[in-house]
């Protein structure tokens, strides 16, 4: 009976492993992608800050090739921006081809949100040489930028204006200094994202701070200020796509798939026992704990669940309960050879067990190229059909097979539990084992 | 198939699917043809992923035709509106890629008129450009999923199956691009994502038929090629329609009870795993046998 003992330490390792799972879906709810949860979505393709800062590289043309480094670096700034602005959960990642997708669940106006979190905010301080006959000014290179401020703030000025103050950091203090020094008497443009806001005439050595006028309302200043807080971002950011899912779009959606997927289940539930009997009761515990550890996997992994994740996992219980027609499929035909039972379950298994994993393998390929190359909806659902295909590789085979082994000698294990009329003379044959 | 004395070489089999393989490449010659001259004649219905633009879903307070609402939308400036009523009181408005400021214009004008509820059902606007980056890369990974199971294919099978292989893929993924040109349905990011799918899963019946055709390779050497390749399709035909019928199930129940952003997932994966099966049944197997015939090396 040692073929026993290994059959209950399998049986007892998934009790554990499926209860470790039901634990970490209560304590850990399963989070919701932005099509179910509802909420905004941006893609953002970062392309090089026009080369205005140097002022002496005009003719360098770096399109495309954008360090990821910078990329890294506007991320975590649109994330400091998104805090400041008070959204919870955001979540700000890169894609396959290093477009940034910013994730804001419920946001109440998600244009003027997306606006300032791709703000480029880019504060220059140029002399100006002169002014053309356009009425433009023109500028002398950038002397200092917006990087070497401590803190930004919205105001008003001794006019009433509206304005941003702003103060320089030590080092940008001792810059600013030696600027203004050397120009008393130009005039010094403050230039916002490459837009002269004001180009006041320096009239003595400035160190710590200064107020950037023009600003049409509070508000705007207030938006200003935040951005010039957090930093420029070291890429121009253009809007690829920006998707706002109404909170009632998603729940509908979720809903009926898990609708949809409950139904399915029980039509599927109802098709294996039909077509298998007792043997389908078995392969439906082994699709209960898939569900259970899927479920369970999903909750610690955090991955937040989307629709087309959703399309994965109802994909996959087909591939789970797959493996199980096709054993089952293997075991009554071995039984109507006139095999014993114990042979025909271990025939059945082995014989199935290539088809099962030469045809897991090729959709595991496909899931590997599209988590790969696939944008966001598509990388999610190459994780839930991977996953699916393994987890169900454990409940369907190893599993079912545990326990259908540990059943194999009880009485209920009979012809009609199996599901196959064997020929009466060949009854004796299969008591004969052991 | 339990008759009095089963035996090992018992290989009778009901369906002559090889026999009647001309049939279904015509059949599919058929669709995949229809779809390529629609897609010359009229093309995709290309979604706002594809063309860029603007897409509103909005509910209103009311039930409201689409005629009165196609007035709203001609007298705030945009007749050329696509509109599509997902309910009474609800539609899609499709747009030209508009700012935000025009946005907010239609959604005032629409509010002050009709009355809307907000938030909005849904809201989308994409640059027009985007849409190259996603053919480039559905592309490649199309390409590599099929170099990858051509590898794999041919390591653990022979060069005729993975070449077979490869054809049933391409065989689906054609059928369901038909399906997009014909019906005119519109193409979109989640027919992309339907396709990929199809790509992943139309491989899993024909690998279940090439298992059991190594297997009965292996065991009878002797026996006719094609009547092995009858009699294994025959022997997993329960099992192909068993799984093909379960995993359908969900998608039916999706399609009965789903709002359209569901829907469009679930019909293009009902075409994709019908085509799936029925190309690894009716043009997988004759395919292979053809080849078989064709080639002295493998000749019985």
């Amino acid at each position: 009976m040692k073929q026993n003992r290994l059959n209950l330490i399998v049986l007892g390792i998934f009790i554990i492993v499926i209860g470790l799972s039901i634990w970490s879906i209560l304590v850990n709810p399963i989070k919701l992608g932005l099509d179910l949860e509802g909420g905004t979505q941006v893609i953002l393709k970062a392309t090089q800050l026009q080369a205005a800062d140097t002022g002496t590289s005009g003719t360098e043309q770096n399109s495309g090739s954008i360090s990821s480094a910078a990329i890294d670096k506007a991320m975590l700034i649109m994330l400091n921006r998104i805090d400041k602005l008070g959204i919870s959960e955001p979540l700000v990642t890169k894609d396959y081809s290093n477009n940034i997708v910013i994730q804001l669940p419920g946001v109440d106006e998600p244009d003027k949100a997306v606006e300032l979190i791709g703000k480029t905010a880019q504060l220059e301080f140029k002399i100006v040489k002169g002014i053309d006959e356009n009425g433009e000014y023109e500028l002398g290179p950038a002397l200092i930028t917006g990087d070497k401020l401590s803190n930004a703030s919205a105001g008003y000025d001794s006019n009433g204006q509206v304005v941003v103050q702003f103060s320089f950091n030590s080092e940008g203090a001792a810059e600013f200094e030696k600027i203004t020094s050397e120009n008393i008497g130009n005039p010094l443009a403050i230039v916002l994202d490459g837009e002269v806001k004001s180009a006041p005439v320096i009239r003595s050595v400035i160190s710590g701070s200064g107020v950037i006028e023009n600003i049409g309302s509070l508000e705007e200043a207030k938006d200003i200020a935040l951005v010039l807080q957090t930093g420029a971002l070291p890429v121009n950011l253009e809007i690829q796509e920006v998707r706002t899912i109404g909170p009632t779009l998603g729940q509908d959606s979720l809903q009926q798939s898990i609708l949809a997927g409950i139904i399915g289940l029980i039509l599927i539930a109802i098709f294996m026992v039909a077509a298998y009997r007792g043997l389908g009761l078995v392969s439906l515990l082994g699709l209960a704990s898939y569900i259970a550890l899927f479920w369970g996997i999903l909750s610690i992994l955090k991955t937040p669940l989307t629709l087309s994740g959703i399309a994965g996992i109802i994909l996959t219980i087909g591939v789970a309960v797959d493996a199980n027609v096709l054993i089952f499929a293997r075991i009554k035909e071995e039984m109507a050879k006139g095999k014993s039972k114990l042979a025909s379950f271990r025939e059945g298994f082995k014989n199935a067990l290539k088809a099962i994993i030469d045809s897991n393998v090729t959709t595991l390929i496909t899931a590997a190229a599209l988590y790969r190359f696939g944008t966001g909806p598509i990388r999610g659902f190459a994780v839930t059909l991977a996953m699916g295909v393994i987890i169900s590789m454990f409940t369907a085979i190893i599993l079912v097979r545990s326990i259908l082994f540990l059943m194999i000698n009880s009485k209920i294990m009979t012809p009609k539990f199996i599901g196959v009329k064997i020929p009466k003379t060949q009854i004796p044959k299969t008591q004969k084992e052991h | 198939m339990a008759t009095g004395k089963p035996t090992v070489t018992d290989r009778s089999y009901k369906f002559d699917f090889v026999g009647k393989g001309k049939i279904w490449f015509i059949v599919s010659t058929v669709i995949i043809l229809a779809g390529t001259v629609m897609f010359f004649v009229r093309g995709f219905n290309y979604g706002i992923d594809f063309l860029g633009g603007n897409l509103l879903e909005v509910k209103f307070k009311q039930e409201i035709s689409v005629t009165e609402l196609r007035k709203v939308m001609e007298e705030t400036g945009y007749g050329k509106a696509i509109l599509q009523s997902t309910a009474s009181d609800q539609y899609i408005i499709r747009t030209v890629p508009i700012t935000t400021q025009e946005k907010t214009r239609i959604i005032d004008s629409l509010d002050k008129k009709i009355g809307i509820i907000k938030p909005l059902v849904q809201d989308r606007n994409v640059a027009a450009g985007f849409s190259k980056q996603i053919i480039k890369y559905t592309l490649i990974a199309v390409a590599i999923s099929i170099a990858g199971i051509l590898i794999y294919v041919w390591i653990r099978f022979e060069v005729r199956f993975a070449l077979v292989a490869i054809f049933e893929m391409l065989h689906d993924l054609f059928i369901v691009l038909s399906f997009y040109t014909i019906t005119y349905r519109e193409f979109n990011t989640t027919s992309i994502a339907v396709i990929l799918t199809i790509l992943g899963y139309s491989l899993n019946d024909g690998i279940v038929i090439f298992d059991r055709i190594r297997e009965e390779i292996r065991i009878n050497k002797k026996e006719k090629f094609s009547d092995l390749v009858n009699y294994s399709v025959n022997k997993t035909l329960a099992r192909t329609l068993t799984t093909g019928t379960m995993t359908l199930f969900p998608i039916i129940v999706i399609l009965i009870i789903g709002n359209e952003t569901l829907k469009d997932f679930a019909v293009g994966l009902l075409i994709g795993i019908i085509s799936g099966s029925y190309s690894s049944i009716f043009i997988g197997s004759p395919l292979i046998v053809a080849w078989n015939n064709r080639f002295q090396k493998y000749k019985k």
